[in-house]
C-alpha cells in the first residue's frame, strides 16, 4: 500500500483523539438516561457516530487521491465553492439570522465550511505561482481578492461569523513574506473597525493617520520628512479652520478641516510616491483611502446589518451592557459550567450544568463547555493540548514541503483551526464575542466534521505526497 | 522571502503566536476553574434547591399535663419567580385556593421579581386543606413549605406565655443563624425558651433542571438534614388556676401572682387587662397587634414584672423584720396612736383603733404611726451616727427582700422595680434631709416602686420564715434533668428566721382575730395576709393584698395589686381569697363573691380619657 506511505502518524492519531474526545462529550451532552433505546439514531451522539464513520471514508478517498490532482482542482473547487455560496444566499434556508444552509430533509449543510477548503487551495495555488511575489502590489491585490469575494459573499449572508474566519488568512501571508508593517497596520484598522462605533470621527481619523503614516515610516524609514509630513497636515487643517472660523463662523468645524488637509495631503503623499518610486506607499495609501471610505459605514453596518441579537452579543462582550438572563445567558452559563469544573471535573454524565440543561448549545457551539464540566481542568488542558499539537504539527508539515503550494496550504489549514479554537474556546469563557461558529471535529454535525476532516487530510496527502518524493529520491 | 533565515524567522514567530493563543486561553481557563470559586456556587445555585425542613415548635404544658401551648400544622406559599410559567397561570384560581386577595399576589410577585432566583414568600397560615387543593393544581415555580403556628386551646396566658413573631432586621443582627420569614419567639416564654422551643432546621438539597423541574435528590441525600422538633416545656403553672384568676381579674387593672413557696414556682400570673393569644396567630395578627397595642390600656404590657406599683401597707411587713434585726424594736414594744403620727407641723394619719398596741397588733390592724416610729428608729441608729448611714444600712436590707433589683426569673422583661439611694434624696434635697423627710417610706408609699411578682415573692419569704428560691415559670424541659442552678438554691433575707414568727402571727391575726383582712379567712386552711391600700396621685387608692396559707408548711404565696380599687380589702383581698381557696381545696365555696367580683369594674381616667 504505497498509499499511505508517507502518512504524518501524528497528525492522524490526533485528528482520531480529538474526534474521540468530540463524540464523548456528544454523548455526555446529549444522553437522556429515560430514553427507552440508548442505541436508538434518534440521539444525537449515535447520529454523530455514524457522521464519524462517513468522514474516515471522505478521509480516505481524500489520501487515494492523488496531489496534483488538488492542485489542479484549486481553481475549479474555488470557483463552485463561490456558486454554492451564492446559490445559498439565493434560495439558501435561514437559521439564526443566517441565510446560509442548504437544507436536504433533516439534514443540513453550510456550504461555508467547504468555500474554507475551496479558498485554502484557491490562495495556495496563487501564491505559488512561478512568478508571484507578496511585495507587488499587483499580486497582493491578488491574494486580497481570492480572500475578499468569498468573505464579501458570506457577509452578506449575514453569517459574519464564519466571515470573518477567512480573516485567519493573514497568518499565511504572514509567512509568505507579507511584511510586517502591513500586518501590523491592518489588524490595527480592523481592531479599529470594531470598536469604531465607540469612537469619535475626529479621533478615529487621528488614529488612522497616525497607524499609517507611522506604518510606513517602518516599511520606509526617513522619520524627519514623516514628521514634517504629519506637521504639515495638522498645520494645514489647523490654518483651515481658522480661516473658515474668521469667514463664516460656523461653517466648518475642525473634523471637516482635517478632512480636507488630509485629503490634500494623499494627493501629495500619491506625487511624492510617484517621484520617489516607493511602490508600498501606494498600498499604505490604498488601505488608508479603503478604511476613510469604510470606517464611517461600520456604524451603519452596527446598526442596520447587526441583528440586535449580534448587537448585544458585542455590547455585552465589551462590557457595555450586562443582562444575564437575555443576551448574556448563554456566555453565563457556558462560564459557570465551565468554572464549576475544578480541578478534575465532575466526571462523565454528572455535570448537573450540561447534563439538566442550563447551557445553551452545549453539543454543538458550547461542547467546550461539557468537557470543562465534567472533566475539568485536566480535561480543557488535554483538548487545549491536542489542538495546540495538531497545530503545530500542521505547521511543521508546510515548513518541510518542497513546494510553496504544500507550505501555504498546511499554513492555511493551521490558521483556519488556530482561529476556530481561539474564537470557539473563547466565546465560552468570555475572551471573544460568541460568534457561531463550531470547535472543530468536536461540535455535533456532519457537515462541519467531514469539511474539517478533508481540510485536514488533504494537507496530509500533500505532505505524504513529498516526504514519498523524497524518499524515492534518496533510494 | 519564502525559504532560508526570514522564512525560519517568521516560522518562529508564528509558533509563538499560536503558544501565545493557547497561552491565552489556558490561563483564563486555569482562573475560571482553579482560582475563582463563584462558579461552583452559582452551579449550585443554578442545579439545587434547598428546601428549608422547619421543625415543629415545642409544645407547652401547665404543671398538671394539660396543654398550654401546642403547635399546629400550617404551610407558607413560596414562589421562585424565574421558575413561574413565563406564559402567565391562572392568578384567579390561585387566589381562590390559598385565600388571598389578587392586589396582595401582584404585589408579592413583584417584590419576587426583584431577586429572581430566590424564594420568596407569597403568603403564610395556609391550612392543610388548601394545601391538598394547591397540590392538585400545580402552579409552576409555587411551592408549599410546611411550618407550625401556635395554638392556644385555654386562650390563657397572654403575656405570660409571649407571642411567636416573624424574625426583623434587628433579631438578624443580633442572631445571625436566624434567617427571614423564619418564626421566633418575642415575650414570655415564648421568648425566654427559645433555643429550646426552637429545635433545628433541617434541610433537603434537590436537583432541578433549567425549566425548574425537580430530578431527585442531590449526592444520594448525602448533605440533607432531618429537622429535630422543638422541646416540649412543662410550665409552673396550673391553667385553671390562671383562668380563674383572669376571669376574676376582668375589667381591672392590675396583676395578681401566686408562689409555691417552698420551690418558687409560679403557679398563676395574671396581668390585666390581658388578650386572647390566638389573636397573635394567623393572618389577621398585624390588624389584631395594632388594635391591641392602640388600647390605652396596655394589654401587652406585662404589669406582673414590668409595673413599678408602690407596695403600700404591705411594705409594713418588711419595716417590721428590718427593726427587729437591728435591735431597735422588740415584738413587745408599745406606741401610742392618736389617729396618726404626729411631729411638728407633719402628719401621716391612721385610721381608728385601739392605742397604745404591740408589733402583732399593728401589723393586723396595719397601723401607720407604730411603723414610722419603727422606721425612724432604724435610720436614726445612733449605732450609724447619721441618718444619711442608717438608710443605707436599710436599704441594703430591703434589696435583700429582692425589692429594687431584679429576682433572676426566667423572665426577660422583669424590671428592677425601684428603692430610692442616698444620692437621689441628696439631689432632691439638696443633700439636707432626715428621717422625717422620707417618712412615707415607712408605710411603703413615696418613691418605692414594686412589681407585683417581687411582691408575691415578699408573700413567700414570709411563709418561708426567711428565704426564698428565685420564682420561674418553667418547671421542666424535655430532655434536661435539671433548670438552671439557681433555681434550686435558698436566697436568705438578712434578717434572721427566728423574727418571722412575730410578723406572721400578725398577719395570721390579721385575717382570723381582730385585723383589716378578716374577708380572707377559710375555715380550716389558716390563711394569713396583709391588707395594702396605695395612695396615688390619678384617682382611687391602689388596692393591694398579700397573703400566703396555710399558716405552716404553705402552698401558695400570692399578691394580687388592683389599680383604683380603693381599700386593700375590697377589690385585692376577694380575689387573693377566692384564688387561695381554689386552688387549695378546688372548689368555689363563695360563688355570690366570684359574681361580685366578676361584676366589678373599675374606672380608670387615667387609662380611658
Amino acid at each position: 500500500m504505497r498509499i499511505f506511505d508517507g502518512v504524518d502518524r501524528w497528525t492522524v492519531l490526533l485528528y482520531l483523539l480529538i474526534v474521540a474526545a468530540g463524540c464523548l462529550s456528544i454523548f455526555s451532552a446529549s444522553y437522556d438516561p429515560e430514553a427507552a433505546d440508548p442505541f436508538s439514531f434518534d440521539h444525537f451522539y449515535m447520529k454523530q457516530i455514524v457522521w464519524v464513520g462517513f468522514a474516515f471514508v471522505v478521509g480516505l478517498v481524500v489520501l487515494l487521491l492523488d496531489d496534483r490532482f488538488y492542485h489542479m482542482l484549486a481553481y475549479p473547487a474555488y470557483i463552485g465553492g463561490l456558486l454554492l455560496l451564492l446559490l445559498a444566499l439565493a434560495v439558501g434556508k435561514e437559521v439564526n439570522g443566517a441565510k446560509a444552509w442548504f437544507e436536504f430533509g433533516s439534514f443540513r449543510v453550510q456550504p461555508v465550511e467547504f468555500a474554507k477548503i475551496a479558498t485554502a487551495l484557491a490562495l495556495a495555488r496563487v501564491m505559488s505561482e512561478y512568478s508571484f511575489s507578496i511585495s507587488r502590489p499587483g499580486d497582493l491585490m491578488k491574494v486580497g481578492m481570492v480572500i475578499c469575494i468569498p468573505l464579501g459573499i458570506i457577509i452578506l449572508q449575514n453569517d459574519t461569523g464564519s466571515g470573518i474566519v477567512l480573516c485567519s488568512f493573514l497568518f499565511v501571508l504572514y509567512r509568505e513574506g507579507l511584511n510586517k508593517w502591513l500586518c501590523i497596520p491592518v489588524l490595527l484598522i480592523a481592531a479599529l473597525f470594531i470598536f469604531s462605533f465607540l469612537l469619535t470621527p475626529l479621533t478615529l481619523l487621528v488614529v488612522l493617520i497616525l497607524v499609517c503614516t507611522l506604518s510606513e515610516v517602518m516599511m520606509n524609514g526617513m522619520w524627519r520628512s514623516r514628521v514634517v509630513f504629519l506637521a504639515g497636515i495638522g498645520l494645514t487643517a489647523g490654518v483651515l479652520f481658522a480661516v473658515a472660523a474668521l469667514i463664516a463662523p460656523g461653517a466648518i468645524d475642525f473634523y471637516h478641516a482635517l478632512l480636507i488637509a488630509t485629503l490634500l495631503a494623499v494627493v501629495f503623499a500619491l506625487v511624492y510616491a510617484l517621484r520617489a518610486n516607493l511602490r508600498n506607499i501606494y498600498i499604505m495609501l490604498a488601505i488608508f483611502v479603503g478604511s476613510l471610505v469604510f470606517l464611517p459605514t461600520t456604524g451603519y453596518i452596527f446598526e442596520s446589518i447587526l441583528k440586535e441579537h449580534q448587537q448585544n452579543r458585542i455590547l455585552s462582550f465589551l462590557g457595555l451592557r450586562s443582562d444575564p438572563l437575555g443576551a448574556d445567558y448563554n456566555v453565563n452559563q457556558a462560564k459557570i459550567a465551565i468554572g464549576s469544573g475544578g480541578l478534575f471535573g465532575k466526571g462523565l454524565l454528572q455535570g448537573t450544568q450540561i447534563k439538566y440543561g442550563f447551557v445553551p448549545e452545549r453539543h454543538t457551539d458550547f461542547i467546550f463547555c461539557t468537557v470543562g464540566e465534567e472533566w475539568g481542568f485536566v480535561g480543557t488542558m488535554t483538548v487545549l493540548a491536542l489542538f495546540c499539537l495538531l497545530i503545530l504539527r500542521l505547521m511543521r508539515m508546510g515548513e518541510r514541503q518542497e513546494e510553496p503550494f504544500g507550505r501555504i496550504y498546511c499554513y492555511s489549514v493551521a490558521a483556519i483551526l488556530l482561529f476556530h479554537v481561539l474564537v470557539n474556546v473563547g466565546m465560552t469563557i468570555g475572551l471573544m464575542p460568541v460568534m457561531g461558529i463550531p470547535l472543530p471535529f468536536m461540535s455535533y454535525g456532519g457537515s462541519s466534521l467531514i469539511a474539517f476532516t478533508i481540510l485536514v487530510f488533504i494537507a496530509i496527502r500533500l505532505d505524504a505526497s513529498t516526504r514519498q518524493f523524497s524518499w524515492t529520491n534518496h533510494y | 522571502m519564502n525559504g532560508g533565515a526570514d522564512g525560519f524567522m517568521r516560522m518562529r514567530t508564528l509558533q509563538v503566536v499560536v503558544l501565545l493563543v493557547f497561552g491565552i486561553l489556558a490561563a483564563r481557563l486555569c482562573y475560571l476553574q482553579l482560582f475563582d470559586t463563584k462558579y461552583d456556587e452559582l452551579a449550585k445555585g443554578n442545579a439545587l434547591r434547598r428546601e428549608v425542613l422547619y421543625p415543629p415548635r415545642g409544645e407547652v404544658y401547665d404543671r398538671n399535663g394539660e396543654f398550654l401551648v401546642q403547635s399546629r400544622e400550617c404551610y407558607d406559599l413560596m414562589v421562585v419567580a424565574r421558575d413561574m410559567d413565563r406564559r402567565g397561570f391562572d392568578t384567579a384560581l390561585l387566589c381562590s385556593v390559598v385565600g388571598i386577595s389578587r392586589d396582595k399576589l401582584e404585589r408579592e410577585l413583584r417584590k419576587a421579581a426583584s431577586y429572581p432566583r430566590a424564594p420568596h414568600m407569597i403568603t403564610n397560615y395556609i391550612s392543610k386543606e388548601e394545601k391538598l387543593r394547591f397540590d392538585e393544581c400545580n402552579f409552576r415555580g409555587f411551592y408549599t413549605v410546611y411550618r407550625t403556628v401556635r395554638q392556644y386551646p385555654r386562650k390563657i396566658g397572654g403575656n405570660l406565655l409571649g407571642y411567636v413573631g416573624e424574625v426583623n432586621a434587628s433579631i438578624l443582627r443580633r442572631y445571625p443563624d436566624y434567617q427571614m420569614g423564619e418564626y421566633v419567639g418575642v415575650s414570655g416564654v415564648e421568648s425566654a425558651y427559645e433555643p429550646e422551643l426552637r429545635g433545628r432546621k433541617g434541610v433537603r438539597i434537590e436537583e432541578k433542571d433549567a425549566h425548574g423541574a425537580i430530578k431527585g435528590s442531590y449526592m444520594e441525600g448525602r448533605f440533607d438534614t432531618v429537622p429535630i422538633p422543638g422541646k416540649a416545656i412543662v410550665c409552673t403553672i396550673d391553667a385553671r388556676l390562671q383562668l380563674f384568676a383572669e376571669e376574676l381579674m376582668k375589667g381591672k387593672v392590675g396583676a395578681a401572682v401566686a408562689i409555691e413557696p417552698s420551690t418558687g414556682e409560679i403557679l398563676m400570673m395574671v396581668s390585666s387587662p390581658t388578650y386572647d393569644p390566638d389573636e397573635l396567630v394567623g393572618r389577621e395578627r398585624g390588624n389584631n397587634y395594632v388594635r391591641i397595642m392602640n388600647d390605652p390600656r396596655h394589654p401587652l404590657f406585662n404589669r406582673a414584672v414590668s409595673a413599678r406599683y408602690p407596695p403600700g401597707s404591705t411594705f409594713k411587713i418588711v419595716q417590721g423584720l428590718i427593726g427587729m434585726q437591728e435591735g431597735v424594736l422588740k415584738p413587745s414594744d408599745r406606741y401610742p396612736c392618736n389617729g396618726g403620727y404626729h411631729v411638728g407641723r407633719l402628719s401621716m394619719k391612721c385610721h381608728e383603733h385601739p392605742s397604745p398596741l404591740d408589733l402583732r397588733f399593728a401589723v393586723s390592724t396595719s397601723c401607720n404611726a407604730y411603723f414610722c416610729y419603727v422606721f425612724r428608729d432604724i435610720l436614726d441608729n445612733p449605732k450609724y451616727g447619721s441618718v444619711k448611714e442608717g438608710f443605707d444600712v436599710w436599704k441594703e436590707y430591703v434589696e435583700s427582700f429582692g425589692f429594687g433589683r431584679k429576682l433572676g426569673s426566667d423572665f426577660l422583661n422583669e424590671t428592677n422595680g425601684y428603692v430610692p439611694d442616698r444620692a437621689f434624696y441628696d439631689r432632691r434635697y439638696r443633700g439636707s434631709w432626715n428621717s422625717l423627710t422620707v417618712l412615707s417610706l415607712a408605710i411603703g408609699q413615696g418613691e418605692l416602686g414594686c412589681t407585683p411578682l417581687q411582691m408575691a415573692n415578699l408573700a413567700a419569704i414570709v411563709a418561708n420564715r426567711g428565704y426564698y428560691y428565685i420564682p420561674h415559670i418553667v418547671r421542666h424541659v424535655e430532655g434536661q434533668d435539671s433548670l438552671d442552678r439557681r433555681f434550686y438554691e435558698k436566697h436568705y433575707t438578712k434578717v434572721d428566721p427566728k423574727y418571722f414568727e412575730p410578723i406572721v402571727e400578725g398577719m395570721w391575726s390579721s385575717v382570723n382575730v381582730d385585723g383589716s383582712s378578716r374577708g380572707a379567712q377559710l375555715p380550716g386552711l389558716d390563711v394569713c395576709g396583709k391588707t395594702g391600700t396605695a395612695q396615688n396621685p390619678r384617682g382611687r387608692d391602689h388596692s393591694t393584698f398579700l397573703s400566703f396559707a396555710p399558716r405552716d408548711n404553705p402552698k401558695i404565696a400570692i399578691s394580687v395589686y388592683v389599680e383604683n380599687g380603693g381599700w386593700g380589702a375590697s377589690a385585692a383581698l376577694p380575689i387573693a381569697s377566692l384564688i387561695e381557696e381554689y386552688y387549695l381545696t378546688d372548689t368555689i365555696r363563695r360563688p355570690w363573691l366570684v359574681e361580685h367580683i366578676k361584676n366589678m369594674n373599675i374606672y380608670y381616667p387615667v387609662y380611658d380619657k
